[in-house]
């Protein structure tokens, strides 16, 4: 067994880091397990298919336990920085009323905490990583401090886009997103070639590798590269956490003593490690381990013009953003908020791409498609609040990974309210794009991004597995980081709220001596 | 290799290693992998045929563009450093399974269908089998979902013919690379 540690992370992506630098800081020996390999901006090769590399592959997750798909692969990281390593970017907040659902309007979830009690952090973080926006121009944001960045450029697609929305009288705003309009804190700006899906190289974005891991490493955190975590390990009263088991590189199994664990491995693989440490899993005294799986159900609408575009540059997530948050505002009674992206880059390959656009297209047919598209095209993505069903769930499957451990295998429906959400911001999408100019209009399927839940927090052991700060009910060493924690999904992306979870735990945890 | 080489390769965007009998490997672009007809990894070469032949009713040249040979070089990779789109799509790896699969299926399908293999098929019948994949799946295929198959092999000729450096010039698009991408995939 290595040496003991004060505190051990399992994972080496988003909120991973946040904890390696703030613990690292207050002089904790920290030491960072991470199943895939080290990365380093060298390796950020300008390309659609070496990102693939950035995304998962290994262990296997098996999404086919029930209606739709979650999509893990393409919304997953291995790696040092995780899935924050190839993230557009794009960071909203939460809404306030995300965060009491439940005893709001008798439905979903509540968290226990609110908005009020995260806000401080969502400003601090800002601060450090730098947002590019006009929070002046949002009337759906909660309050909150200005963005430290003015909004980023636009270029033709996007304001082809804006055109439409404009016409329709909808609202729209610059994005707030987290990549550079002007350099900050020792990153240059955004040169708007349209790679951020690669990873950013140069720092232009908040990729974990150029804001905490810096930090983190300055402060003394040793990161340890393919160390794949596959249980927790605990006294016998299951009630303390001893440290961590993982596979090394060679293939034999170690065991890492520490006096904290942090699970940051992400939606799947925390459920899956809490499911595989223990006969019906840790932490799990309210029988919720695994369940409450939720995405973000996403739609995108094309547009195709008269004109050159420039689709292929810009910030990748997009440069325009409109969100409609009244959760009961929406036509026929369906729930939820949802919010437009808008002008994203689209490169000519790739699952986002322009080939995608059209998947009916093949032959000379497809050549033709791809001459004019990847110049006159323009696309915008609703991204939609999906509900918590506790029949979503992550389970273990019967096929054990390399390591000889179940699989994960994941049983979801997307949930009626987030189908709706999409399918209406698809008609009103076409509408928009119409009203913007295009000659064509026409809209891609719904997939799903930002997976979340299967450790949801709560206000105690029966209802929940985690409290507030992440930290299980039933194991006072043990904290699960991440969106796994969410209790309720919003529309909103994630990687800002888990930042701002990350460092309020973070407080707490050297504020109270527990770390 | 002289620099003139490399560079050329590295501005080629894709490159697949040989092992040579001096020892180094040689890295080739797959056009040049499919010139040189080089050995195969994993693929034997009849499913090659297969591949190129439903590559070019797909994206017309990508064949020619070394498709396969790509194919066939990522098939031999660790899953994790695949750049193969299949792994979006949750095909379990390895890959090999599905991509062999996906051969077996669809000479199946063309030998049921139109009794013979799908590269041994003319051009009129290959054409109306691949219309029949996508978004449904035909009548009596058996094998991996064919829609599946579709998405994935069409993926594989853009990103050969037009997910490189090469491929957005053809384009007419900046490709405003940071970090250029290296030469062997």
């Amino acid at each position: 067994m290595s040496k003991k540690v004060d505190v051990v992370i399992v994972g080496a992506g988003a909120v991973a880091m946040v904890y390696a630098a703030r613990l690292a800081e207050a002089g904790k020996q920290v030491l960072v397990l991470e199943s895939g390999p080290e990365r380093k901006p060298e390796d950020l090769y300008s390309s659609q298919l070496w990102a693939r590399r950035l995304k998962w592959s290994t262990p296997h997750v098996n999404e086919f336990g029930g209606k739709d798909r979650i999509h893990f692969n393409m919304n997953a990281g291995r790696g040092y920085g995780g899935a924050a390593a190839h993230h557009y970017g794009v960071w909203p907040r939460f809404d306030e009323a995300d965060f009491s659902i439940k005893s709001t309007h008798g439905r979903a979830l509540d968290w226990p905490i609110s908005y009020q009690d995260v806000r401080p952090y969502y400003d601090r973080v800002q601060e450090f990583v730098g947002i590019s926006g006009d929070a002046s121009q949002e009337p759906w944001r909660p309050p909150g401090e200005a963005y430290p960045l003015p909004p980023i450029p636009t270029f033709r697609h996007a304001q082809l886009l804006e055109k439409g929305f404009r016409k329709k009288g909808i609202p729209v705003s610059p994005i707030p997103i987290t990549v550079l309009s002007k350099p900050y804190n020792g990153r240059p700006a955004c040169i708007w070639d349209g790679w951020c899906d690669a990873g950013c190289p140069i720092g232009a974005i908040a990729n974990p590798l150029m804001t905490y891991y810096p930090r983190a490493l300055r402060a003394g955190a040793i990161f340890q590269p393919d160390s794949h975590v596959t249980r927790v390990l605990t006294d016998k009263s299951r009630s303390r956490a001893t440290g961590v088991e993982y596979v090394d590189k060679s293939g034999n199994r170690q065991q890492q003593e520490a006096n904290m664990v942090v699970l940051g491995a992400f939606t799947i693989e925390n459920t899956r490690i809490l499911l595989n440490s223990a006969e019906g899993g840790l932490s799990n005294r309210s029988g919720l381990l695994g369940k409450y799986l939720m995405v973000h159900p996403a739609v995108s609408v094309y547009g195709l013009y008269g004109e050159e575009t420039q689709c292929h540059v810009g910030a990748t997530g997009g440069h325009l953003y409109s969100a409609t948050t009244d959760k009961t505002g929406n036509p026929e009674g369906v729930f939820g908020g949802r919010h437009w992206e808008i002008g994203l880059v689209l490169k000519p390959n790739d699952l986002l791409g322009v080939t995608m656009s059209r998947p009916d297209l093949y032959g000379e047919k497809l050549h033709d498609f791809m001459k004019i598209g990847s110049k006159r095209m323009a696309v915008m993505a609703a991204i939609c609040e999906d509900q918590p069903l506790e029949e979503n769930r992550i389970v273990l499957d019967e096929q054990n990974d390399l390591f000889g451990m179940p699989q994960a295998k994941v049983i979801y429906r997307a949930s009626p309210d987030g189908m709706a959400l999409a399918e209406q911001a698809r008609l009103e999408g076409i509408e928009i794009v119409k009203a913007s100019g295009a000659e064509q209009a026409w809209s891609g399927p719904v997939v799903a991004q930002h997976i979340m839940g299967g450790t949801i927090m709560g206000t105690s052991a029966e209802n929940s597995v985690c409290d507030g700060y992440g930290i299980s009910h039933e194991i006072s060493n043990l904290v699960i980081a991440g969106q796994s924690t969410f209790p309720t999904g919003s529309h909103a992306n994630t990687t800002f709220t888990i930042h701002a979870l990350a460092e309020r735990t973070s407080d707490f945890l050297l504020k109270t001596g527990m770390a | 290799m002289d620099p003139d080489r490399r560079k050329f390769l590295k501005q080629s965007g894709i490159g697949i290693a040989v092992a040579t009998i001096a020892g180094p490997h040689l890295l080739l672009t797959p056009a040049e992998a499919k010139a040189k007809n080089i050995p195969l990894k994993v693929l034997t070469d009849s499913e090659l045929k297969t591949l190129e032949a439903i590559a070019e009713i797909l994206l017309p040249g990508s064949a020619q563009a070394g498709v396969a040979y790509f194919i066939d070089d990522q098939l031999a990779k660790d899953p994790n450093d695949s750049l193969l789109i299949a792994r979006y799509f949750q095909v379990p790896p390895p890959y090999a399974g599905f991509y062999k699969g996906s051969v077996q299926a669809l000479d199946g399908y063309a030998t049921a269908t139109h009794g013979k293999a799908f590269h041994q098929l003319e051009v009129s019948k290959q054409e109306q089998i691949v219309g029949s994949l996508f978004p449904e799946q035909p009548d009596g295929w058996q094998g991996p979902p064919a829609p599946l198959v579709y998405l994935c092999l069409r993926n594989d000729v853009v990103d050969v013919v037009y997910g490189t450096m090469d491929g957005f010039a053809k384009l007419d698009i900046p490709y405003l690379a940071h970090i250029e991408p290296p030469t062997k995939w």
